[in-house]
């Protein structure tokens, strides 16, 4: 809608006009590929090494190597994961994550590390990396919906 | 108690030279060679059978006191007169790289703690002095040699030095004491005897591959000169189950292993209709068991089918022999009889908790409470129900109090991807929690944690490597009648099962429970308190507040002449300390660290 609004008002005869249409086109173009999806590579493989890292030391004590976790700490991959996790967003699980884990020492870990962990559970998931590091704060991750699709 | 501090490797060296030259010497050559330090008592008095049985009312050898489990102490030095006196005589700061809940134990004016990822403490129990520290890895064995654990072997516990040993692996309740070797058993799937001496490895017995997911949390208990133990980890889809085993103390050879998962064309086998071995999951063994020697028969328990509900699992058959008490003969490992406490059970309510002997007009009895807080009264020469006691928290399901049979209430059998709305929680109104009895008041005094759940129970895969407890949509909610309490100390009059007393607070009641002839009984909370109570009334007459959460198991004994309470703290416990606090006691915190022990007595004249 905002496109066409600026198209309404776009005067050829103006440059200044004309710069400030694509000033909000490519601001605007911005943001749609900002609602990004687990499809479109939104972590790196260097990134999920590091995570893998931190995991094997923070994290693999309650929620096993194989991410698989026990009787206690659930399952972070696979059906189990996407059972609880479907349909809520990545902001929301890097909240969880950064707050609350580990469970002995919540909040313990720098917000890079999370991310990074974060990173190597979606790597463990089978979804595709890419050029750019996951960010590594919960903002600007609450746009992205956990879909398996 | 005689104790010589020497420097690793050089243990014949000092035998006559006076203490003082010792620690001169250590000093001097721990600087030097950068050697670990430790001391080692001459004069160790070894445990045996009968010692266990009838323990002197000083000591603490059993993880529970005495075999029947009461968690009662004959002591009454400190009672409720002069409670309210107690003050610390000794505390000291435990590892901190992982959870503790211990369940410490005193001979010889020696106290042993279990620690996170297989360290074991000797400490001095008057004066708090350590005496030895076993590290595994670092500490040699008593021959000299380096333990060779490979990577391969250690599987998930191959992590990190700095990996944080959680609610999962890394946590061990209780040792054992016998002869003069402690034992302890690891998050690596093994059992180790330790030199009650010297604090050195004598033999490590690897019971199962721990890349597998096997590990025990309760340790070993002693009965009739056996080993007994049984381990964890059986969440997982894998070739093998979960086991009791029993060893030869002094070498750690296994003698015989207890199946707690009936296969296919054995006696229950058909209890999990069609299912393969592979895909019968849980029997778990988290909690140790109790021993009646005149029966010579160990009282152990199992924990429930895994995954946690029959639909995600793939049969509403009883599972046996998960979620029930088990006698068996320590000696040859033989089942005498089992009671399965709830058939098919699908909310992960476990009943694998402590089993506490008591006769009962003359009826040799063992009384027994798990997750739903129904107590139940086992004959325990025969196995058959008494009663059964629901003391009307839970939503879940009826039990008949005669026979113990079970109806689940309508609606309440979960399926995959529906909601449902129970109390307790999956995490418990009761947990590892040991009650504690009192045969001054006949009552038992019992940790509950008060709480419900939304529950939306989700399916797994069932392949080799699959499976687990499956996972549930969970939304923590208070009990309806608890005003938004999650800590109670539950007192019944034994046998009846009739409430005597109940306390109730905000933070939730963190361990077990401890009894004495003082009148008293002692329990903290995730809060950091401790408190003593008049085990009559229930009035609290005294408090103290702790490093961080009170965790584990608070004990009593005396040393030339003095009443000590030890009161561990420590971090980690499940969702009942993590997930429980935090959703419905946000306001409370608790340090991120902070595992310590602390000791009181009364003050001097």
């Amino acid at each position: 809608m905002e496109i066409q609004s600026v198209y309404l008002h776009y005067q050829p005869s103006n440059k200044l006009s004309l710069w400030i249409f694509l000033l909000i086109l490519f601001l605007t173009g911005a943001s749609i590929s900002n609602a990004q999806t687990l499809q479109d590579g939104i972590y790196t493989e260097a990134q999920a090494e590091r995570g893998a890292e931190d995991y094997s030391a923070r994290c693999a004590s309650c929620h096993s190597i194989d991410l698989r976790g026990n009787s206690n700490s659930p399952s972070l991959i696979g059906l189990s994961f996407m059972f609880i996790w479907e349909g809520r967003s990545l902001g929301e699980l890097f909240t969880k994550m950064s707050e609350e884990m580990p469970t002995e020492d919540p909040g313990s870990l720098t917000q890079q590390s999370y991310a990074a962990i974060l990173a190597y559970i979606l790597k463990s998931n089978e979804f595709p990396s890419g050029e750019t590091d996951l960010a590594s704060n919960a903002e600007a991750l609450a746009g992205i919906q956990i879909t398996s699709q | 108690m005689f104790i010589l501090l020497l420097p690793a490797n050089l243990d014949n060296w000092f035998p006559t030279i006076m203490r003082k030259t010792t620690v001169f010497a250590i000093a001097v050559y721990s600087f030097l060679a950068n050697a670990s330090v430790y001391s080692q008592v001459f004069d160790y008095e070894p445990i045996t059978d009968a010692m266990l049985q009838n323990p002197p009312m000083e000591e603490w050898l059993s993880w529970r006191g005495t075999p029947n489990s009461w968690g009662y102490s004959s002591l009454s030095q400190i009672n409720t007169e002069n409670v309210g006196a107690l003050q610390l005589v000794w505390s000291m700061a435990l590892d901190d790289t992982g959870a503790i809940q211990a369940a410490p134990l005193v001979h010889n004016g020696i106290m042993f703690i279990p620690g996170p990822r297989g360290v074991v403490w000797a400490i001095d129990g008057a004066s708090g002095d350590l005496i030895w520290e076993y590290r595994p890895g670092v500490t040699p064995s008593i021959d000299g040699s380096d333990i060779e654990i490979t990577a391969e072997d250690l599987g998930d516990a191959a992590m990190a030095p700095t990996a944080f040993a959680g609610v999962g692996r890394g946590v061990l309740k209780n040792l054992a004491l016998y002869d003069d070797m402690v034992f302890t058993a690891t998050e690596n799937a093994s059992i180790r005897g330790i030199d009650a001496r010297t604090g050195r490895l004598v033999w490590e017995t690897q019971t199962a591959d721990p890349a597998l997911g096997y590990f025990y949390t309760a340790g070993p208990i002693i009965a009739n000169g056996i080993l007994v133990t049984g381990i964890t980890g059986c969440e997982r889809y894998k070739e093998g189950n979960c086991y009791y085993t029993g060893h030869n103390p002094q070498t750690g050879e296994e003698l015989w292993r207890f199946e707690t998962v009936a296969a296919p064309g054995t006696p229950g086998g058909d209890s999990w209709n069609e299912l393969p071995l592979r895909f019968r999951a849980g029997g778990d063994s988290w909690q140790s068991g109790s021993y009646d020697p005149n029966l010579n028969l160990v009282y152990m328990g199992t924990s429930q089918a895994k995954p946690w509900a029959r639909a995600v699992r793939g049969t509403d058959g009883d599972a046996l022999y998960t979620n029930s008490t088990i006698a068996l003969n320590p000696n040859t490992g033989e089942m005498n009889w089992y009671y399965q406490h709830l058939p098919g059970e699908t909310h992960d309510m476990d009943e694998n908790f402590e089993s506490v002997l008591i006769d009962v007009d003359g009826r040799e009895s063992l009384f027994k409470m798990g997750k739903l807080a129904i107590l139940w009264q086992l004959d325990r020469q025969s196995g058959e129900i008494i009663k059964a006691t629901d003391v009307g928290y839970q939503t879940i399901l009826n039990v008949n109090p005669t026979n113990g049979d079970i109806t689940y209430r309508d609606g309440m059998i979960p399926r995959i991807g529906q909601q449902i709305d129970m109390c307790p929680s999956t995490s418990g109104f009761k947990s590892w929690r040991s009650m504690a009895y009192s045969p001054q008041t006949e009552a038992m005094y019992i940790p509950i944690t008060l709480n419900c759940e939304l529950a939306t129970f989700g399916p797994t895969e069932q392949v080799l490597g699959g499976g687990g407890p499956g996972p549930v949509r969970r939304i923590n909610y208070p009990h309806h009648d608890a005003d938004e309490n999650l800590g109670e100390l539950l007192v019944l009059d034994i046998p009846n099962g009739e409430v005597k007393w109940r306390y109730r607070q905000r933070a939730p009641i963190n361990t077990a429970a401890l009894t004495t002839a003082g009148g008293l009984v002692f329990a903290g909370d995730w809060n950091r308190y401790y408190y003593a109570f008049d085990a009559e009334t229930g009035e609290k007459l005294w408090q103290t507040r702790v490093t961080t959460s009170a965790h584990g198991f608070p004990m009593t004994y005396m040393i030339d002449g003095v009443q000590y309470v030890a009161m561990p703290a420590g971090l980690g416990g499940a969702s009942w300390s993590s997930m429980l606090p935090r959703d419905l006691a946000p306001e409370l915190s608790r340090p991120r660290n902070g595992n310590s022990i602390s000791v009181f007595a009364l003050p001097t004249q």
